[in-house]
């Protein structure tokens, strides 16, 4: 357990030298806030009852979650194995498990700025509604971040390069970010698109804030294909980092 | 015994890297595998650091299984890889504590033999290759390893910095840390190692002394002179302990016994002349042997040799 404490402390201090990586995961919600909460006009019936900017909060959340585990995550890891940094790790005294473990603590604590910063952007711009559930949006938050970190590190472990998790993190990040419940709301699309966007797990993630946050309905039912994802993907990393290479 | 290994073999798809290999490395030696590239070097020693697994064999590092016993292995050898790198922003003195036990008196000391305590807070990415290479050999030695693998020891360094390398290798050996050393460079074999196995195609095809495979397959001297104008190459050959004499260009080339042909050749062109001034004897050392030994196909099938060139020639 120290040495994954000093693994995730080393991991941070490094994140914070890299400005490029911070400004995308910092800037970028601040820029979804903005100009999301103001496109759709505030009697437009497409949102559930709920004014728009209130409705978005749980998708800026959510672009957050994606784009630290679809971006961020892979691409790092990917060019830590590319240049053999994962390599040089392998013949260290730390575990296997170690510098992913490392990884998703490093990640939930850019994530958990990252979400301070874009709710009190939203706060100073638009205005935030209530919470009508604090505990149930937390859990939501939580799992969702959990969920996609671990997709993250699985991507970052089974993709070759840097270049290919980058490649394949752009390819699902922006239909999760578009379909997901950051672009129009669900009611607004056409019928297939809206089931497409049924399926995407981004989904999931908002309901599972939006609902306990706008009582909307009980997220159960999107708390659970989380936490079945979540699994997958932990299971997946795992069985790829205990393994040695071929 | 420190290592051992018995039937060793690691396949990649179809191609056979490393073929039913055994050796026996023993405490505070130091021990060399040599071969040139693609003979399957580096694959027995990721083998023995349990970064591959084998389809087959024994192997034992300090009585353990690295295939079974891998996390209390790493604690006790250290690994400078061939191919690997560190974080672009992480700092000398930072790597050293992130990879070390936190003894920062030994760290410091390890900087210094290294000459990097004036790097300490350099990023991995402003280093140079040979300064790359001096820190991976301290995070090697880290944590006071019983055996450690250096894989291409001095690749990137200079003539002046390897030979600064090869005296700090046997510190560590005169500490009684046993030693492997994976090489493509035999001056630096026949200089540091006790024993050395040599591989072919997956295939260990010697193992001994450097000396014991210099005499097994290299144990012919050359001389090269520029003759005088009377010289009679005939009267050279002709000579005890003279195999051969040819001629290349204005030079003559004579090949013959290791302790004979330069005194002989001496000799004779003393004899009524001025020695002359760019005469060369190249005695024979490990480079010779392993060309020797490489070249040769008697020590297998010939249809078996012809498809692993045609393999090799494919990749």
């Amino acid at each position: 357990m120290r040495s994954l404490w000093r693994l995730a402390a080393s991991e941070m201090k490094l994140l914070m030298r890299e400005p490029m990586v911070l400004t995308f995961v910092f800037a970028f919600p601040v820029l979804t806030v903005l100009v999301l909460g103001g496109v759709f006009d505030d009697n437009d019936p497409n949102f559930e009852g709920a004014l728009p900017s209130d409705y978005y909060v749980a998708a800026y959340i959510a672009v957050v979650i994606a784009a630290i585990g679809l971006v961020m995550l892979p691409v790092h890891l990917a060019s830590y194995r590319e240049r053999g940094v994962l390599r040089r790790f392998d013949v260290s005294r730390y575990p296997r498990w170690a510098l992913p473990a490392a990884w998703i603590l490093v990640a939930g604590v850019v994530a958990i700025v990252s979400i301070a910063i874009l709710l009190v952007t939203g706060r100073v711009t638009y205005g935030l509604p209530e919470p009508h559930n604090v505990l149930g949006v937390v859990v939501g938050v939580l799992l969702g971040a959990f969920t996609f970190m671990s997709i993250g590190i699985l991507l970052g472990m089974a993709l070759p390069s840097a270049r290919s998790a980058q490649g394949l993190g752009m390819l699902l990040f922006f239909p999760f970010f578009l379909l997901g419940g950051a672009g129009p709301p669900p009611d607004a699309m056409g019928d297939p698109m809206s089931s497409i966007a049924n399926v995407v797990p981004l989904t999931h993630v908002v309901r599972s804030i939006q609902e306990p946050w706008l009582d909307l309905g009980n997220p159960t039912g999107h708390l659970i294909v989380l936490a079945a994802l979540a699994l997958l993907a932990t299971a997946g990393w795992v069985t790829l980092t205990v393994r040695p290479g071929g | 015994m420190v290592i051992d290994v018995q039937g060793l073999t690691k396949r990649y798809g179809a191609r056979v890297a490393v073929d039913d290999v055994g050796f026996t490395v023993t405490e505070g030696e130091i021990f060399g595998i040599l071969g040139v590239n693609g003979a399957g070097k580096t694959t027995t020693v990721e083998c023995l650091q349990g970064l591959r697994r084998p389809e087959s064999g024994r192997m034992r590092v300090l009585g353990l299984d690295p295939r079974t016993a891998g996390a209390q292995l790493r604690t006790r050898v250290g690994s400078q890889l061939q191919a690997s790198a560190l974080p672009d922003r992480l700092r000398v003195d930072e790597a050293v504590l992130l990879f070390g036990n936190g003894d920062r008196r030994s760290a410091d000391r390890l900087l210094e033999t290294w000459h990097l305590a004036r790097l300490r807070r350099s990023s991995f990415a402003s280093l140079s290759g040979g300064q790359r290479q001096r820190l991976f050999i301290a995070l090697a030695l880290l944590n006071e390893p019983q055996v450690v693998f250096f894989d291409e020891l001095t690749q990137g360094l200079d003539p002046l910095a390897r030979g600064e390398v090869w005296d700090a290798i046997r510190d560590v050996r005169a500490r009684g840390t046993t030693v492997v050393l994976v090489t493509h460079f035999m001056d630096e074999a026949e200089a540091l190692c006790d024993r050395v196995m040599v591989m072919r195609g997956g295939r260990v095809v010697d193992a001994g002394t450097p000396a014991d495979l210099i005499d097994r397959h290299a144990r012919s001297t050359t001389v090269t002179f520029t003759p005088p104008v009377s010289f009679d190459p005939t009267t050279l050959a002709a000579m005890p302990g003279v195999d051969v004499v040819e001629r290349d260009g204005e030079q003559i080339r004579a090949i013959g016994s290791n302790q004979l042909v330069a005194p002989v050749c001496a000799a004779v062109l003393g004899d009524n002349h001025i020695g002359p001034p760019d005469l060369r004897v190249h005695h024979p050392d490990l480079e010779d042997a392993l060309i020797a030994l490489v070249d040769d196909t008697t020590a297998e099938p010939p249809s078996e040799a012809g498809a692993r060139r045609s393999r090799e020639g494919a990749s």
